[in-house]
């Protein structure tokens, strides 16, 4: 199967005789070695959670970023290869800035996802004069999570510039795993302490190594609190509910 | 002239109006917030765009564009922050292009001459309004992009210099705008007067306007470092109605902010002519 | 002609410069327009006449325009500048609509066309605008524009050629400046009669007034169109 795509994989921008994209479907593919992150959507707010991998005892696990605020009222989590995620994460907030900057008011959710699904596919040569910004896909994939007029929202954005919202999602390596969990204990009347305590759930359960308060983070964002990451003191409490 | 031109213009209708591409450019963005994602803007076709601008809001010119001015505002540190006091009068109007009405007359007593770049900052406003809104707005989402990506607030001293700079660059195209930044950062409380020439100065104390010489007179004669947070708010109120009494670009009525370390405070909008007679009534002190 | 070194140029013929004439873009429209916001309504009213120098070139040109349900603008000055710069605004709010999903607030509108505005700093739009509608809250708003964009929300607003006649009366009436009675709020009805009353006294001294007052009430059911006829002379 690998032979018959090398001759269509190479270019970012030829489709192979089937109508595919093989360097769109390889970035897709990325994401499935990266880090597992989840995110679950509930009436009272919105919970994110990733693991780290500390991959070593000298590694300092509070460097590791993957949950990151893009406006007061909207956070993302990311898995795949973190340094593209740092582009798209600026890209999105300066969208989130640039539209309080014009209309006086907060963006919306589903905005922002379009926003940071518009730049997925400005690699390669662009048609239209658009600066192209990559020379190829991001290998990137996130969970943007926010309050808005229209209430929680959760979507979920590929290197494809596919965005689809969701009630629970997970993404990254222990992804398949984490769903299955997540389609069985996710319920629409769930109480934001429960999203904490399941994100986590999952997480223990997909995570190679043992679960504790240093290499996983959680997020949260409410309509009171907005985007909010949670202290160690705060990460430790629901680990030890676990 | 031209390299001014072509730095400045972004404008599709007054740059190229056959640009077949004109209307492609539109595309990318597909709102208004993309569209004035970066300050750029529309320069008018001319040999030299800083006459034109220049002859067109002269007083002399036919159809005079009237861009509101005048303006009395102070700033002051003391022992318990920053004190910040704005009168509320901007006269040169709207357009007034008829001949029998066109006299100078005051627009607006309600312009908020604070203005409010974020929970942590505030910029007064003298000189154009909209120059003063429109940068001061600017500084507002650069800051807080600041705060997104360092995790931690701007100093004052950034924020002043980001101000400084994004005006310094359109030096001698005709913006005006003399403004205090102040807010409470790491260092404590902050005060800086950033203009349109490009000066930027750390201070203790300043008043900028029309009115401020009338201001400094009373700050200075009732200024010191250790006034108590009342004392410091009627002196900040004070110097402002003295201001728009001998100034006739101030009036209307005070406004009084006071930058405390959890961010800034209102203390409330003051009709000069109450503050006028409540004067009047108090018994005068020694002159010496 | 003669060289006085080699290499000079040597011009013979007087040089050919261009001349500049000045560009003067703008020309006053005239016109007078005001808006009050109320409690739970506002009122964007505008004369029709649109008058160049002494002539009157039209009776009958609308200022003000109906952005959506809860938001109406109206515009005085260069009428060629207003309608481009409406043109943009309705542009732009169609933009937004499609990207958003949802009809621009008229909080939006007023702080998108400071910066509409502003983008022509060193080429300004001749026109002076108010924008009258609903707030958030169904509450009356009423911004106010200077020709480069500094804006303010107010209770009432008139601007173009008789704002001075009819500003001070605004301040009185609406704003009960200097007057010792207690603020109150006024009703519709009342607003309407003042606004009328504003615009009937000022055709009698501005002449850049007159013809027909056009009167947009937007309240939370939407945007009601008025028509009452001004002297013609």
């Amino acid at each position: 199967m690998f032979l018959t795509r090398s001759e269509y994989d190479r270019g970012v921008n030829t489709f192979s005789p089937e109508g595919r994209l093989f360097q769109v479907e390889y970035a897709i593919e990325a994401i499935k070695l990266g880090s597992t992150a989840v995110g679950i959507k509930t009436a009272e707010g919105l919970i994110l959670g990733v693991e780290k991998r500390v991959t070593s005892s000298l590694l300092e696990p509070s460097s590791i970023e993957k949950i990151f605020e893009i406006d007061a009222h909207i956070g993302c989590a990311m898995s795949g290869l973190t340094a593209d995620s740092r582009t798209i994460v600026d890209h999105a907030r300066v969208e989130a800035q640039n539209h309080a900057f014009t209309y006086n008011e907060s963006i919306k959710v589903e905005s922002v996802t379009q926003a940071v699904c518009d730049l997925a596919l400005r690699f390669g040569e662009s048609a239209r004069g658009e600066e192209s910004i990559m020379s190829r896909p991001f290998g990137v994939s996130l969970l943007i999570a926010g309050i808005d007029e229209t209430g929680p929202q959760l979507f979920h954005t590929d290197p494809s510039g596919t965005f689809v919202s969701y009630s629970a999602k997970a993404i990254g390596s222990g992804s398949e795993g984490a769903e299955t969990e997540l389609q069985e204990e996710y319920h629409t009347s769930m109480t934001l302490i429960e999203a904490e305590t399941l994100a986590l759930k999952v997480l223990k359960q997909v995570m190679e190594e043992k679960l504790n308060s240093t290499n996983v983070q959680l997020a949260s964002v409410t309509k009171d609190g907005g985007f909010q990451i949670y202290s160690a003191e705060k990460l430790q409490q629901v680990v030890e509910r676990l | 002239m031209d390299t001014l031109v072509s730095k400045y213009a972004n404008s599709a209708s007054s740059a190229s109006f056959d640009d077949a591409d004109n209307l492609g450019q539109n595309m990318a963005g597909w709102d208004a917030a993309s569209q004035f994602a970066l300050p750029a803007f529309d320069i008018p076709m001319v040999a030299n765009p800083v006459d034109f601008l220049r002859a067109h809001t002269d007083a002399s010119a036919e159809n005079r564009i009237r861009i509101q001015h005048g303006t009395t505002t102070l700033a002051f540190k003391f022992q318990g922050g920053i004190i910040v006091a704005v009168d509320s009068r901007a006269s040169g109007g709207s357009y007034i292009g008829t001949v029998s009405l066109s006299i100078s007359f005051t627009t607006s007593q309600t312009v908020k001459k604070v203005i409010e770049i974020n929970p942590y900052l505030l910029g007064t406003m003298a000189g154009g309004a909209a120059d003063c809104q429109y940068w001061e707005r600017e500084l507002g989402r650069r800051c807080r992009l600041y705060e997104l990506r360092n995790k931690e607030r701007i100093s004052v001293a950034a924020a002043s210099k980001i101000l400084s700079n994004m005006v310094y660059d359109y030096k001698g195209m005709g913006l005006s705008m003399g403004t205090m930044i102040t807010g409470w950062d790491k260092s404590g409380p902050q005060l800086f007067y950033v203009d349109s020439d490009g000066t930027r100065m750390r201070g203790e104390r300043f008043s900028v306007g029309s009115g401020s010489t009338f201001a400094y007179g009373v700050l200075d004669t009732g200024y010191d470092f250790n006034l108590s947070i009342p004392d410091a708010l009627e002196l900040g109120r004070r110097a402002i109605y003295h201001a728009t009494h001998r100034d006739a670009y101030s009036g209307g009525s005070v406004n009084v902010f006071h930058v405390k370390e959890t961010g800034w405070v209102f203390h409330g909008n003051f009709d000069v002519n109450d503050l006028h007679w409540e004067y009047q009534a108090q018994p005068k002190g020694p002159i010496v | 002609m003669f060289s006085t070194y080699p290499g000079q140029v040597v011009v013979d013929h007087p040089v050919k410069v261009p001349i500049e004439h000045r560009f003067d873009p703008y020309v006053d429209n005239g016109g007078t327009l005001l808006s009050i916001a109320g409690e739970d309504f506002c009122v964007v009213a505008a004369d029709t006449r649109l008058s160049e120098g002494y002539s009157i070139n039209s009776r009958y040109v609308p200022k003000s325009v109906k952005l959506s349900d809860k938001t109406v603008i109206s515009m005085g000055g260069c009428y060629a500048d207003c309608l481009t710069l409406t043109k943009k605004i309705q542009q732009s709010m169609e933009w937004y609509h499609h990207a958003h999903g949802k009809t621009m607030s008229t909080a939006a509108v007023a702080q998108m066309l400071s910066i509409m505005l502003y983008q022509k700093r060193f080429f300004p739009f001749y026109s002076w605008c108010i924008l009258g509608g609903l707030d958030e809250e169904g509450k009356g708003a009423v911004y106010t524009y200077d020709p480069v964009g500094s804006y303010e929300r107010e209770s009432c607003r008139c601007a173009g050629s008789a704002s001075s006649l009819i500003q001070p009366f605004l301040d009185n009436q609406i704003g009960f400046k200097n007057q010792a009675s207690q603020k109150k709020t006024l009703s519709l009805d009342q607003v309407l009669r003042i606004t009328k009353d504003s615009f009937t006294s000022a055709t009698e001294r501005d002449i850049y007034t007159g013809d027909y007052l056009e009167l947009f009430v937007i309240t939370s059911k939407g945007v009601e169109v008025q028509k009452m006829d001004l002297k013609k002379d």
